[in-house]
């Protein structure tokens, strides 16, 4: 960025007018993605420097979901976290403020909220390094589904500024867990293998029957997720260190068990993203939106491949199960 | 012997009207369980002013215009305001007989009611259910039931798939088109929302009633006990009604993925109607057929309801309407030789197509005639009584309380009138 951006309007307005240069692959959306949410969190910290003064210790602010696996749509909700060093009062005081502080610059600047509440201005994901490691043990222990959902959302931590070895740590923690208790692993599967059908016995697209969507499909409930859900359970089971689902790909393909299988994937995967920029050049107005493919807008050769997509999502999901019900016998 | 079997006749016929009347008790369930809280109570309990309604005028006139023995091909012209006399060489009471046919009525008038359904103004209710019950309803019945040129043309319908069910199917579409769809059922590009029922255990609990009360509407329509005969038409009657609750089930999981419950209840009630014209004609496969093929017809005629922008809120134009053709028109293809005591056997019984073509015609004519008339009647309505429909803001806060002053459901409203109400009392109290 050339010019000296240092207010959340004018950040807004650069990134409205550039994002379009940026649609050409999904990769180069999210560097641009990266580089307009690092100047949220630059005008965010001179704030509260003006405020509060200088981070009362070292930090790491982190993006987790479609932002932390670096494949966001053109607009994707806010999921972050922040841990730092010192657990004392001043130092908690300061950052749930720059949490908050954070988390409305990415607002103003047009990433919305988090139906969830993933954001650094919430205290489950705004806590000392100490605390995390507290809440990471208690997640791991409870095995509830909502802990287990938590674990998941964090193993998508991707630093985005300050201590990148915070953040790997508790994944160490994670993966240390599974060493000892592989069943976790089962769990971890039934949390994520439910997916929306998208695909009928007659091989039609089965679209949204009612709402502003009728027609569509739901490119994110039913071609993203199951590709995502098992990357990353491949990942926890093979303590890969990325945290995006293409370069777990990478990483995974290097373990001769996977290579042959991980090279379509990968295809499919690229295929998918594709299908979403495409989506990008028209309608883009709200949130939802960019999840949402009309399939009236596709050509038969498309949609043929669409629908191999999805088939191939659920090969996945069964390939999965038995890599991870073959390791329990 | 005989006066035995007067007695029991006239139980039988008792019974059924019973049985019919409880059905209403189906449609308040379905009804109530298919729409809003905010509208529950008034969806229920005008269905209850509506049958006292609908038995006072087919007192006063109804049966006389359908029974009435100085009648013509058009209508009956005798027996109004009944006194309960009984009729000469009826091995039946006709005070029971009568009862029967009021709870006929009575459903007819409800399903009609379909298309009102989260929007009319309770007035339109009251006027109405005077003249639906009054002229639309008579005039068919009789035609198909009083000895009518339909009766005499040899139109089968036994218990009333046309008499009753498109009848109230057509003046249902008429209230639904100049009603125009509820508030949020479309969008502006097209697209249709799903407005969801408040509780799918009151629809499917309504679905149940009504399936037990039909026993009444068709095995009853046999009026006599004499040979046992009514036990086989029970028999249809829940063939039918199970085909079409799985092949509902089947459809909707086909195309959509998913079974869905809604369509599987509507496929019961389909099977259901389309039976009832048939249930004393044909075989018991024939009742199977009928119904499975009423459970996917009345998938696709929810599609074709949304697609044309009708805003059907408890589909009784798919259920009642789309089944009620079906139904009638099963007659011309499997009515038997031995079974049909009135017309001739179906196409596949070697009648040819000509029992076929009777039941189009009746099925073209009755369904045309209770729509033009009603939709007469509901525009002249619309006119005379500047609307039919609720405001804006009362369909928004709810027919419960803009129509009634209560609610269904007081608890799951009241409290943020209650702070509205203390909020006043502050205000004034500051004014002060």
């Amino acid at each position: 960025m050339s010019m000296v951006i240092n207010s959340y309007d004018s950040l807004k307005n650069w990134r409205d007018s550039e994002i379009d240069k940026h649609l050409t692959d999904s990769a180069e959306l999210n560097h641009f993605h990266d580089t307009v949410m690092k100047n949220v969190y630059e005008i965010a910290l001179e704030r509260m420097k003006v405020q509060c003064g200088e981070p009362p210790c070292l930090f790491s602010w982190f993006l987790m979901g479609s932002a932390g696996r670096f494949e966001q749509a053109i607009i994707s909700d806010q999921d972050h976290g922040l841990i730092y060093e010192q657990s004392d009062e001043k130092s908690n005081e300061y950052f749930q403020k720059l949490g908050k502080e954070i988390t409305s610059g990415l607002y103003a600047v047009g990433y919305p909220y988090c139906d969830g509440h993933v954001m650094s201005s919430n205290p489950v994901w705004c806590k000392s390094k100490r605390e995390w490691e507290a809440q990471m043990t208690k997640w791991l222990k409870e095995e509830s589904f909502e802990s287990i959902r938590f674990l998941l959302i964090f193993y998508d931590a991707r630093v985005l500024v300050g201590e990148e070895k915070y953040v790997s740590e508790l994944k160490q923690k994670i993966h240390d867990y599974i060493e000892t208790k592989p069943y976790f692993m089962e769990r971890l599967l039934e949390n994520t293998i439910h997916v929306k059908k998208a695909v009928g016995v007659f091989q039609q697209f089965l679209t949204e029957t009612h709402g502003a969507h009728t027609g569509s499909i739901d490119l994110k409930h039913s071609g993203f997720l199951p590709f995502v859900n098992c990357i990353r359970l491949f990942a926890l089971k093979e303590k890969a260190a990325s945290s995006t689902t293409l370069s777990r790909i990478d990483e995974l393909s290097n373990l001769p068990a996977y290579t042959a299988e991980l090279d379509v994937y990968r295809a499919d995967f690229e295929k998918l993203l594709s299908y979403r920029l495409k989506q990008h050049q028209k309608s883009t107005e709200d949130y939802d939106d960019v999840h949402y493919l009309d399939i009236k807008e596709l050509d038969k050769a498309e949609k043929k491949e669409l629908k191999n997509l999805f088939k191939n999502g659920k090969k996945l999901q069964e390939y999965t199960k038995s890599i991870i019900k073959g390791k329990m016998q | 012997m005989k006066e035995i079997m007067f007695s029991l006749n006239s139980v039988w016929l008792v019974l059924g009207a019973v049985l019919v009347i409880l059905m209403q008790g189906g449609f308040i369930l379905l009804e109530a369980g298919s729409t809003r809280m905010k509208n529950a109570g008034h969806i229920a309990g005008k269905t209850v002013f509506t049958f006292g309604m609908a038995s006072i005028v087919f007192w006063a006139v109804g049966y006389g215009f359908i029974f009435g023995n100085s009648g013509n091909f058009f209508v009956g012209l005798s027996d109004f305001f009944y006194s309960g006399k009984q009729a000469e060489g009826m091995n039946y009471s006709t005070s029971a007989y009568f009862l029967f046919q009021l709870a006929f009525a009575g459903i007819s008038l409800t399903i009609a009611f379909g298309g009102f359904a989260e929007r009319a103004k309770l007035t339109a209710y009251v006027v109405f259910s005077i003249l639906f019950s009054a002229i639309v309803y008579p005039i068919i019945a009789h035609w198909i039931w009083g000895g009518g040129w339909l009766a005499e043309h040899g139109k089968q319908d036994f218990a009333g798939s046309t008499v009753v069910h498109l009848t109230g199917a057509a003046a249902s579409l008429a209230a639904t088109i100049l009603l125009k769809p509820r508030i949020g059922k479309f969008n502006k590009n097209g697209t249709v929302n799903n407005i969801y029922g408040h509780n799918q255990v009151f629809t499917a609990l309504g679905v149940l009633v009504l399936w037990v009360g039909w026993f009444g509407f068709n095995a009853g329509s046999t009026f006599v006990v004499d040979d046992g005969f009514f036990g086989f038409v029970a028999l249809n009657t829940n063939l039918a009604a199970g085909a079409g609750a799985i092949a509902a089930l089947i459809i909707s999981w086909m195309v959509l993925g998913k079974s869905d419950i809604t369509t599987i209840l509507n496929g019961a009630l389909a099977g259901l109607v389309a039976i009832t014209a048939s249930c004393a004609f044909v075989e018991t496969w024939a009742a199977v057929v009928i119904g499975f093929v009423a459970g996917i017809l009345v998938f696709y005629s929810v599609k074709l309801f949304d697609k044309l922008k009708i805003d059907d809120p408890i589909f009784a134009l798919s259920v009642h309407g789309a089944a009620g053709i079906w139904g009638t028109l099963s007659n011309g293809l499997f009515a038997t030789k031995e079974l049909a005591a009135v017309g001739k056997p179906g196409l596949f019984y070697g009648g040819g197509f000509h029992q076929l073509g009777v039941q189009a015609m009746g099925v073209a004519v009755c369904g045309l005639f209770a729509f033009v008339v009603s939709f007469a009647i509901l525009y002249v309505m619309k006119k005379v009584m500047n609307g039919l429909r609720v405001t804006e803001e009362e369909e928004i806060i709810g027919l419960d309380v803009s129509e009634h002053g209560s609610y269904g459901y007081p608890e799951a409203f009241m409290k943020e009138e209650q702070r509205k109400e203390e909020q006043k009392e502050e205000q004034s109290r500051l004014a002060n």
